[in-house]
Order: C-alpha cells, then structure tokens, then sequence
C-alpha cells in the first residue's frame, strides 16, 4: 500500500510539480537500481531537497529508501511521525547521541534500518541553515558508513533549492534548480575525519560541475 | 468539445502550406546531417543533430497549440512566458527580502495573458508597463529592506516587461479582431512571426558560420559577425516576402516587417548575451538540448514580437 502511495506521490505529482513549476532540472536515478544498498549523502538547504531526491529516486527501489529526519522536527507528535513515517517514509532520529541506551540512539537507529535492508537518505549539515550556504558536515555520517565500511555512499549535490523554499519562509517561489548525483563511492578509511574530507571534495567537484 | 478542438487547421490552405514548410526544412535538416555524419564520421554535427532534434520537439509543440485550438495556445504561451521570467530572474540574484515582490510578478502573468485572451486592449497594453511598474516598488517597499532596492525594483521590472510583457503580444496576435478578406488571420500571423524570427536565427548561424569574418560586437558574443548580421536580414526579408499570404499587409509592408522581425531579433539576441556576459553564464539552461535555455530561444522574439505586432497593428488594423 505504501509502495503505491509513495511512487504516485513521488515519481507522478511531486516530480512534475517540481519541474513544471518550480524549474528543478533532475535526472531519474536509474544507476541506483544496480546499487543493492546505499547512502545518499546531500547538502541541504530547503523541505525540497527531500521531494526532490525521492521524485529522482526509480519507482522500483523507492519504498526501499529511508529519508533520516530529526525526531524533533517531523515527529513532534505520534500522528505527525506516523504520518512523516508514512508518506515521507522517513527514519526519525534524535539530534543528540545517547550511548548508555542503543534503542534511541541516532547512529544505531541508522545502522538498524541498514541491516533490515533500507537505503537512507543522508543531510550531514543537519539542519537547513542560511539558504546556499554550505555548513561544516557532521560526524554521524561517517560513524554510520565506518560501521558498514560495505555500503557506498552516493553524493548529490543541488542548487537553488534554498531560494525556491528557504529556511523560516513557508513560501514556495519558482526558482531555477538543479540536484546533480556523483558516482556510488566506497569509504578509503575509516577515520571519520578523513571520511568527511573526502565527502566534502565530492560536493566540490559537483558544484562546479 | 468542439469549441476547443476545432481543426480550422484544414480549412485553411494558407497554414497548411506553411506547416508543411516547416516540416518540409526539419526533414531535409536531419537527412542531411544523417547523411554527412555517415559520410564524414569526423565532422563534428552532433550540435546540429541535437538542434535539429529540439527543433522537431518545438515546432511540433508549437504547430500542436496553435494550429488545433487557440484557447491552448494562450496557455501554452503564457507557460513559455513563465519558464522564461523563472529562468531570467534565477539568473539576475534576487534579495531573499524580494521574495513576495517576485511573487506578485509572477502572479501578473495569468492576469496578462487573460487580458490578452478577452482581447481587452487598452488593459492589456498598460498592465505591465504601467499596473505593475508602479505596484512592484510598493511591495518592495513595504517588505521594508532598503540596501539594494534600486536594483531589485529595476530588474524585476524589466524581467517582467523582457519576458511577459514583450512575450504576451504573440498571445494578443490571436485575439485581433479578423479582416474581411483576411482568412488566415492571428494564427497567420503568430506562424508568420515565430517562423521568420527563427528562421532568422537559423539563417545567421548560417552565414555566420559559412562567411563570418568581421565580428560586430566581439565584447559581447564573439559569434556575431557582420555577414552573419547581414546574411540573416537578406534572408529573412526574401523569406517574409514569400510567406506575405500570411499577413493582411501589402507587398511592400511585408518587407518592411520581414525586416524589421530579423532586425529586432538580432538585437533581442545580443542584449540577452550581453546580461549572460554580466553574471557570467554560457546558456540560460539546459532545458533544450543543443540550444541551452528557453531563454536562449525565445530572446529574440521577445523584442520582435512586440515590434511585428504594433507594426501591423498599425498598419493593417
């Protein structure tokens, strides 16, 4: 039921919408249907970078691919969780890391969804921030890719999201905009600094692209 | 139904022999790439294969919403109308504080193009340039953000005139009041106007490229030369001669106009380059292959439109 809902929601309205109305320019991420797992690793700027990589996403493998939100945002409530849970298919997580208790702590969270199967889609600057800015990457996205050194991280890069719907403004503008993907890449290390760097460089080159 | 879809298409042999035309060209085009690209594998024609190619997609759109129904045609240019201002405005960098001003300019588009559609002329012609000239300033205004305002107001404003305002007189072509003796009417003169002007385009990349020697403006597009400049005027103009059974005008009215269209066209071109030279872009986009941006495809008409139109508005009505 899901499965349904999500590919007419994502792969028919919300990919039209955003590129009709909003000028998104996307390309259908056919080279991911190869992949048997991944992590999708994006900057973020606006509440489109998420439409915009689910409608980018082949309907085949889009139930498969879990956006990770934080709980305090999309799951204020039991019904906006399952409701976030449901139509964004999104993993929820706490901002803060709880080593004592696993259970709610945001990198096992991650890593569980993983081993049932899940792809996720990653924002490592957190949260949104001033729009087209880039912020430093936080640490969570290594620690997750360091515990499954297997699964490749996909870097996606985009542009003019954060001026079409930015940060503290509910309106959407048509603004031009692009999503742009990279290679499906393996970690070289397992130092979470270096795995930063590396995912950093990956945005650079894609900006300029 | 019938008063949407009315195929007045094959009622009208005037059309119907410039819709051939065109398909006439596009055929020979592709042939003849196909043919030099077997022949000579070296010769680089994958730019003019990929323009050819988005030539078949835009005239069969075109011929599609305007030959068959006007009522889609108003829509589908009003929709060109907005993926040129959205493409243009991304271009310029707003303030984040103009958001709302952009807003407006966008909702003015509808409101244009219903005018242009109940063919009330006197609203049509003063909503942009004067309606929104004057509100666009007060909602800036009001938003309160005065560092760099004088910016935001100019260019929003000449956004909205570049690509709504100029645009919208192809819509306004179809909403003429018809002339006795006149059978093809606005779609004549829409297919007249959009034809030439692209032809235009085609005809000084032609010459440009066969003949081009002399730059005209090298600070602004290298490409433009004076036999290209020149080239595309004589062509166009003989062109327009020929397709006169389109317009209501006399023989030496078409002329006039034919060249007048490639004139304004070459300088639609030039100042879109100029402002892609300013904030240092090659293409406006990438939404048609081989060709760049809506905006690289339309820049002409959105000065040659508005001169064909009150050219013969004058003249003919």
């Amino acid at each position: 039921m899901q499965k349904i809902v999500l590919t007419v929601i994502y792969s028919f309205f919300v990919r039209w919408f955003l590129k009709l109305i909003i000028g998104v320019q996307f390309p259908k991420a056919k080279f991911l249907v190869k992949e048997k797992q991944f992590i999708i690793v994006a900057n973020h700027n606006s509440h489109l970078d998420t439409m915009t990589l689910m409608a980018s996403l082949p309907s085949k493998i889009l139930h498969k691919v879990k956006p990770v939100a934080a709980a305090d945002h999309f799951g204020k409530s039991g019904i906006q969780s399952k409701l976030s849970g449901f139509f964004i298919n999104a993993l929820l997580i706490p901002r803060k890391r709880d080593k004592e208790n696993p259970e709610n702590d945001p990198i096992h969270k991650m890593i569980k969804a993983l081993d049932e199967g899940y792809s996720l889609i990653l924002f490592p600057e957190g949260t949104r921030g001033e729009p087209e800015k880039e912020q430093p990457l936080k640490p969570g996205v290594a620690l997750v890719l360091r515990e499954r050194p297997h699964i490749k991280y996909v870097p996606a890069h985009m542009k003019g999201m954060g001026k079409a719907m930015p940060k503290g403004d509910n309106w959407i503008l048509p603004h031009k905009s692009s999503l742009k993907y990279g290679e499906p890449t393996a970690i070289t290390s397992a130092e979470v600094e270096s795995i930063l760097t590396q995912i950093e460089g990956d945005f650079r080159r894609l900006k300029e692209k | 139904m019938k008063d949407i879809i009315h195929f007045k298409f094959f009622e009208n042999n005037d059309i119907l022999i410039v819709v051939a035309l065109i398909f006439g060209i596009l055929i020979f085009a592709s042939t003849l790439f196909f043919i030099v690209g077997k022949v000579k594998p070296n010769a680089n024609v994958k730019e003019l294969k990929d323009r050819t190619k988005s030539w078949w997609v835009m005239a069969v759109m075109f011929i599609g919403a305007t030959i068959f129904s006007t009522k889609i045609s108003y829509v589908a240019i009003a929709f060109l109308s907005f993926v040129a201002f959205r493409e243009l405005y991304s271009m310029l960098g707003f303030r984040d504080s103009d958001r709302r001003a952009i807003f407006w300019a966008i909702f003015s588009i509808p409101i244009q193009y219903y005018l242009a559609y109940i063919g009330w002329y006197g609203a049509y012609i003063i909503f942009i340039p004067v309606v929104m000239f004057l509100l666009l300033p007060l909602r800036l205004v009001l938003k309160g953000d005065t560092i760099g305002i004088t910016k935001s107001m100019a260019s929003l404003h000449w956004t909205l005139m570049l690509t709504v305002f100029g645009i919208s007189h192809m819509a306004y072509l179809l909403s003429l009041p018809t002339l006795e003796g006149f059978s093809s009417g606005g779609r004549g003169l829409l297919l007249f106007l959009v034809f030439l002007t692209e032809i235009n385009d085609v005809m000084q990349f032609t010459w440009g490229k066969l003949l081009g020697r002399h730059k005209i403006i090298p600070k602004v597009s290298p490409n433009k030369t004076w036999e290209g400049f020149v080239g595309g005027l004589i062509s166009t103009t003989i062109i327009g001669y020929f397709l006169g059974f389109l317009t209501p005008l006399t023989d030496y009215q078409v002329i006039f106009v034919s060249f007048m269209i490639a004139f304004s066209g070459f300088v639609g071109d030039i100042v879109m380059s100029s402002i892609k030279r300013d904030v240092g872009v090659k293409d406006t986009g990438e939404t048609i292959p081989g060709h760049g941006g809506i905006l690289d495809r339309i820049d002409s008409l959105a000065y040659s439109a508005p001169a064909f139109f009150h050219i013969v508005y004058y003249l003919a009505y």
